[in-house]
């Protein structure tokens, strides 16, 4: 078991990894996910003992490794993010020598590189100078150096960078099987990976954790809703009221025109049962609905709403406020349209948020045109 | 760690390295050799080697941080040093393990410079012990020098700069006694003392003379180790600091 208790490291005065915390039990596959720079080869060089932590501990098997180092390393093969590979070393003088420094008995050396060597498929390149192999091949030496001395514990810094799409599905497989006998912590941001492979993922950002759970549980946490995209071909005003006005909606969260008097709404509803009423509503007011797919919330929406959670927030506050802004241009409009002979004074107080809305509602409102543009043309 | 030592060895003779470095070596020997033997006047039918490696260590600060420069320094620069830092292995046992390999290639170009005592000792005679004498205390100086080299490389990831970096270090090393005889020092006995105590090239002159004295020994072996604990400190700084 890899414990890891409010895990520190600070660059300086910038923090690169912020009291992380997580644990990870034994034959158990976890992905470490986050983009570029979130502190991923930071963690795992601080659990492999590369790097020194700035505070917090990290407990392989109940050994503490800054107490026990030779324990702990004793326990776990690491490929770093580049493979440690001596580029005018020969592939199996090179897994020699690593199993030497691993401490692999003399008599099992022969044995094991050769295992690795099979399982890596790179057999056929043992006589090789790495420096002249490719990076693929590089990368698969490397991870057979990682399997050498056949350590517990397993950890892939983005074990799949620079190998063709063969290789990746291969790897991916090389590490379902070797799930059976070890414990992997791999960090990846491909995320195709981590639903390929894992049951369990960490997603950090900037230093901080994110979220620890399975998949599944991520997934629905992120969104337990269902959403509606759906293609109209109507006038924008007129589905958007009918949308809204059926039952069992939510909330439009985005329009987007899609081409001449066809809008796309993707429609947060409380389950897939308000698509008949949907339907048959916007049929009733002689809307086409061209396309409707309702759409679960992906791993990957997961990752992009959690590692840019501030980014999200305030685009989803800012589609709000656009809304608000729309019904008030609406309303403004209906007033100015139904009371136009009110006294000045009346309108002084409106003008102000009249011209407001108006602008900010400039883009749906072109929209409207162009839907209204080409009714004209129809008829 | 004997399996580090075995590929740090390898290392330098699977590449063309090691055996250009020797030539090198073997090549500014021999000239000096040739330059020894012809100033001898007819009076003089005994040959020491004392006075070829007092000539030929300036060439020595040359040599020996191209046999160190890319101890550590390669190794982070390609990102291969992770594979001891995960290794159960200490950084100690890294620097011992790499500071061994670098002295059996040092000593391997010894052995071969043995050739010219053989042929001195075959068309005339050769006083040994001083011979003797003057080979330990070349190899001891080389202890030093190698230890210098590695904490240079250990300092940068450029081969090229730890080799300068450890040139500089060595002509510091061995000038101090020159810059110990200025009129400068000399005249704050205080401070000339203290240089005299890390004054690698008298106790050298020692050896050479034929005599053996084992506070130069202690001298030269302790100052090895000190200077490997340093590298050992600086790589573990280096850790910490690393990102």
């Amino acid at each position: 078991m890899v414990e890891i208790k409010n895990l520190t490291k600070y660059y300086g005065s910038h923090p690169a990894v912020l009291d992380i915390s997580f644990t990870v039990g034994d034959h158990e596959v976890l992905g470490f996910l986050g983009p570029n720079g979130a502190g991923k080869s930071t963690t795992m060089n601080m659990i492999t003992g590369c790097l020194p932590a700035t505070s917090g501990t990290v407990l392989v098997d109940g050994y503490d490794i800054a107490k026990d180092p030779m324990e702990v390393k004793r326990r776990i093969g690491y490929l770093p993010e580049l493979p440690p590979v001596y580029p005018d070393m020969r592939v199996r003088d090179y897994l020699n020598f690593a199993a030497g420094l691993k401490r692999v008995p003399r008599g099992e050396r022969k044995k094991q590189v050769e295992d690795a060597m099979e399982r890596l498929k790179i057999t056929d390149v043992q006589r090789r100078i790495i420096g002249n192999l490719s990076k693929g091949y590089r990368q698969r030496v490397g991870f057979a150096m990682a399997l050498l001395g056949s350590p517990k514990f397993l950890i892939l810094d983005e074990p799949t960078v620079g190998l063709d799409p063969t290789q990746v599905i291969e790897v991916r497989h090389l590490i379902q099987d070797l799930s059976r006998d070890h414990t992997i912590i791999f960090s990846t941001h491909i995320l195709a990976e981590v639903t390929a492979v894992c049951e369990r993922v960490v997603i950090i950002n900037k230093g901080q954790i994110r979220a620890v759970d399975t998949i599944a549980n991520i997934e629905a946490s992120v969104s337990g809703d269902l959403r509606l995209k759906m293609k109209v071909e109507g006038e924008i005003m007129k589905v958007t009221n009918i949308i809204k006005g059926t039952q069992g909606v939510q909330e439009i969260e985005e329009v987007e025109y899609d081409s001449v008097g066809v809008n796309s709404f993707t429609v947060r509803v409380a389950s897939d049962d308000v698509r008949k009423p949907l339907m048959s509503a916007l049929l009733a007011e002689d809307c086409m609905v061209l396309e409707i797919a309702s759409e679960k919330a992906s791993l990957e929406e997961a990752f992009v709403k959690l590692t840019a959670p501030t980014a999200k927030q305030s685009s989803a506050e800012a589609f709000e406020a656009l809304g608000r802004e729309m019904d008030a241009a609406r309303e403004a409009e209906e007033a100015a349209a139904a009371e136009e002979s009110r006294s000045d004074a009346d309108a002084a107080g409106e003008p102000k948020k009249t011209e407001q809305a108006a602008e900010s509602a400039g883009a749906p409102a072109q929209k409207s045109g162009r839907g209204k543009q080409k009714k004209g043309g129809k008829h | 760690m004997f399996s580090l030592y075995k590929k740090e060895v390898q290392s330098y003779f699977l590449s063309p390295f090691a055996y250009v470095v020797s030539a090198l070596f073997l090549m500014v020997f021999s000239l000096f050799f040739i330059n020894g033997i012809s100033d001898m006047n007819s009076n003089v039918l005994k040959f020491s080697f004392s006075n070829i490696f007092y000539n030929n260590f300036f060439y020595f600060i040359f040599m020996i941080p191209l046999l160190t420069m890319r101890t550590f320094a390669e190794e982070r620069k390609s990102h291969t040093e992770t594979l001891w830092l995960s290794a159960p292995i200490s950084i100690a046992q890294v620097v011992i393990a790499k500071y061994l390999a670098v002295v059996t290639v040092f000593l391997l170009m010894l052995v071969l410079t043995l050739f010219f005592p053989l042929v001195a000792w075959w068309h005339g005679s050769v006083i040994v012990p001083s011979m003797l004498c003057g080979y330990l205390g070349f190899f001891l100086w080389g202890l030093v020098c190698i230890a210098i080299g590695m904490m240079m490389s250990a300092l940068t990831d450029n081969p090229i700069l730890a080799a300068v970096l450890g040139e500089g270090a060595m002509i510091v090393v061995i000038f101090l006694d020159n810059f110990t005889k200025t009129a400068l020092v000399q005249s704050m006995p205080a401070v000339a003392k203290v240089f005299e105590w890390f004054s690698t090239e008298q106790r050298f002159g020692v050896f050479s003379q034929g005599l053996f004295s084992l506070s130069d020994l202690v001298f030269f072996l302790s100052l090895s180790a000190v200077v490997l604990v340093w590298t050992v400190i600086i790589i573990e700084k280096r850790r910490w600091s690393r990102g």
